[in-house]
């Protein structure tokens, strides 16, 4: 430990609440589900005490439209949930990347599909954040590892949602909603978005799913009018998404096998790569958009690239398709992901 | 200012003839009466026909998710309770899509005005059977007449304490316009349903596009409904 950091005992809910606090939120609408239901207890703590605003509705489908609603109204605005409610809320996400409405949602992911179990860690949902809504629609996702971590990629997911006019997406997981760890945490530049809210401008818009010009006019036949509404929301949050591309890597000389790993299965291979240097280390903290030559650059060194996931091989097969190379995966176990196993299933690959 | 859009800079989607033009002109009318405008007031709408009026007023407007008007509308107005927010959409959008926000926003009673053109079918899809479909009406997706008995939305809003409801028609602007100024008055979640049948559904089924007949055919569909405008 850094002693002239200053360290506070936080939990990942905390943490996160802390960070949107700090980013500028003054709004929650949210459905109970496990393993995220704490973030909206605390929220609807705060709410009662100070001016933010906090709606219980009925599902996630409200949630994630009231919270449309309260972003374009001006508020930054969030909600929370897990793989289930994330599922619900897809569509709204592509509506807010069609309307330019940013909003954080974050997804304390279990183990799916369907019900699948509440209380166990999974990582099933990285692909949907991607190809979840119909159409071509894209976000920008941070996949934080500690609490320290939820905090700073909070205020980093509200940044780049200002930005970029369109969601962003926090993943965690069981692991991280329930964990509790001294943080140190990081001062960092908030960012507002350069649009006014309902009313408070002297012309009037129209905010449409609906293909439309740039004046937002509607027009649903004209494929050229398509092409570039389509490009001018897809340009907007691939460049912001660039600029927010956060990774770590440890890598050992010696070391002839790269593992790529992200959030909460990271910190069981920041530990193998600490100990065994025939390993080193590649944790994308933003997970889409990829910044493909950062990966490529890196993976170029090494024989062997292993991604390590809780899930049947997601962001492998994106690795894969960036380095149009054999790329192995190594499926974490949910409920009982220990050093032991994956340092047997890493040494026989 | 209009609140509405000139006819001919902005071409409306609807057929010649259909109840929404109404709709359009006595909703602006009576905003307009009581100095709401761009200043103080947002439009949302939802899915089919009737979601593309949100585009024809000289307002922020918005054409939200297929159902979800209600929510939408509720996070605008907690996010700034100084908004006046008015939902215009379909009983497809309001009352089968999105019925679930229908009865938690009405339980919720933020002071949002709901005006719910009722034209008992899905009309942009092509005319299938919607909630409020009357037993016994033929449809695409009903051809031998529907089964069921309507969703009733005064019954579910008479489940709360406070509510406010309306039953009117666009062929009597008179109690529509009086319906529509009480509404906008109500401190709380006020609905009216305006009954304005679907008038490329009635060409098809009556197999033609003859005014009076339809006029006629309009008349007698009034008589099918009470009318009325009641709250706590």
């Amino acid at each position: 430990m850094n002693n002239s950091k200053k360290y506070t005992k936080l939990s990942g809910p905390e943490a996160l609440v802390k960070g949107a606090k700090d980013a500028g939120a003054e709004f929650y609408a949210g459905y109970p589900i496990t393993p995220s239901s704490e973030i909206m207890h605390l929220w609807s703590q705060e709410s009662t005490t100070k001016d933010y605003d906090f709606v219980q509705m009925e599902d996630e489908i409200a949630s994630i439209h009231a919270v449309l609603g309260a972003s374009l109204a001006g508020k930054k605005s969030f909600t929370a949930t897990s793989g289930p409610g994330f599922s619900l809320m897809q569509e709204g996400l592509g509506t807010a990347f069609a309307m330019q409405a940013p909003l954080v949602v974050m997804n304390a992911q279990r183990q799916g599909p369907s019900t699948g179990m509440p209380t166990i860690a999974g990582q099933g949902e990285i692909l949907q954040t991607q190809y979840g809504t119909h159409g071509d629609y894209t976000s920008i996702v941070f996949y934080p590892n500690s609490v320290e971590e939820m905090y700073k990629y909070t205020i980093e997911a509200f940044n780049a949602s200002e930005e970029s006019l369109s969601p962003s997406i926090i993943l965690a997981d069981a692991y991280l909603t329930n964990l509790q760890e001294y943080a140190s945490l990081e001062n960092v530049e908030v960012k507002n978005r350069g649009k006014q809210g309902l009313t408070k401008t002297d012309y009037d818009r129209h905010f449409t799913g609906l293909t439309s010009k740039e004046d937002g006019e509607v027009d649903t036949i004209n494929p050229e009018v398509y092409k570039e509404w389509i490009d001018r929301r897809r340009k907007k949050v691939l460049e912001v998404g660039d600029r927010y591309y956060f990774y770590e890597t440890k890598e050992n000389t010696k070391a002839d096998t790269l593992i790529i790993s992200y959030g909460i299965t990271s910190r069981i291979v920041e530990e193998i790569v600490e100990e065994d240097n025939s390993f080193s280390h590649f944790r994308p903290i933003t997970l889409f958009p990829i910044k493909e030559n950062v990966v490529r650059n890196i993976a170029k060194r090494y024989k062997n690239i292993v991604v390590l996931e809780m899930n049947e091989g997601q962001y492998t097969k994106e690795i894969q398709n960036i380095l149009k190379r054999d790329i192995k995966h190594i499926r974490v176990s949910n409920a009982n992901p220990l050093r032991k196993d994956i340092l047997k299933e890493l040494k026989s690959l | 200012m209009s609140l509405q859009k000139p006819m001919n800079e902005k071409k409306r989607i609807f057929c010649p003839g259909c109840g929404l033009f109404t709709i359009e002109k006595i909703i602006a009318e009576e905003m307009e009466k009581i100095g709401w405008d761009k200043n103080n007031t947002v439009i949302v709408s939802g899915i089919g026909c009737t979601a593309r009026i949100s585009e024809y007023f000289n307002l922020d407007t918005i054409h939200t998710t297929h159902g979800r008007t209600i929510p939408t509308a509720e996070g605008i107005k907690i996010a700034n309770p100084d908004i006046n927010v008015v939902i215009i959409s379909g009983d497809g959008d309001l009352l089968s899509i999105g019925g679930n926000h229908f009865v938690h926003g009405s339980r919720r009673n933020l002071n949002i005005k709901i005006f719910c053109n009722n034209n008992r079918l899905y009309a942009m899809t092509g005319g299938q059977s919607a909630a409020t479909t009357p037993k016994g009406m033929k449809t695409k997706t009903h051809p031998q007449g529907y089964e069921m008995e309507p969703l009733d939305p005064k019954g579910i809003l008479k489940n709360n304490k406070n509510y406010f409801f309306s039953r009117t028609n666009t062929l009597d602007i008179e109690h529509f316009r009086n319906a529509t100024k009480q509404s906008l008055e109500w401190e709380g979640f006020s609905f009216v349903e305006i009954i304005s049948p679907c008038l490329a559904d009635i060409e098809r089924k009556l197999k033609t596009d003859n005014m009076k007949e339809l006029m006629e055919y309009f008349k007698k569909d009034k008589e099918n409904y009470i009318y009325e405008i009641s709250h706590s």
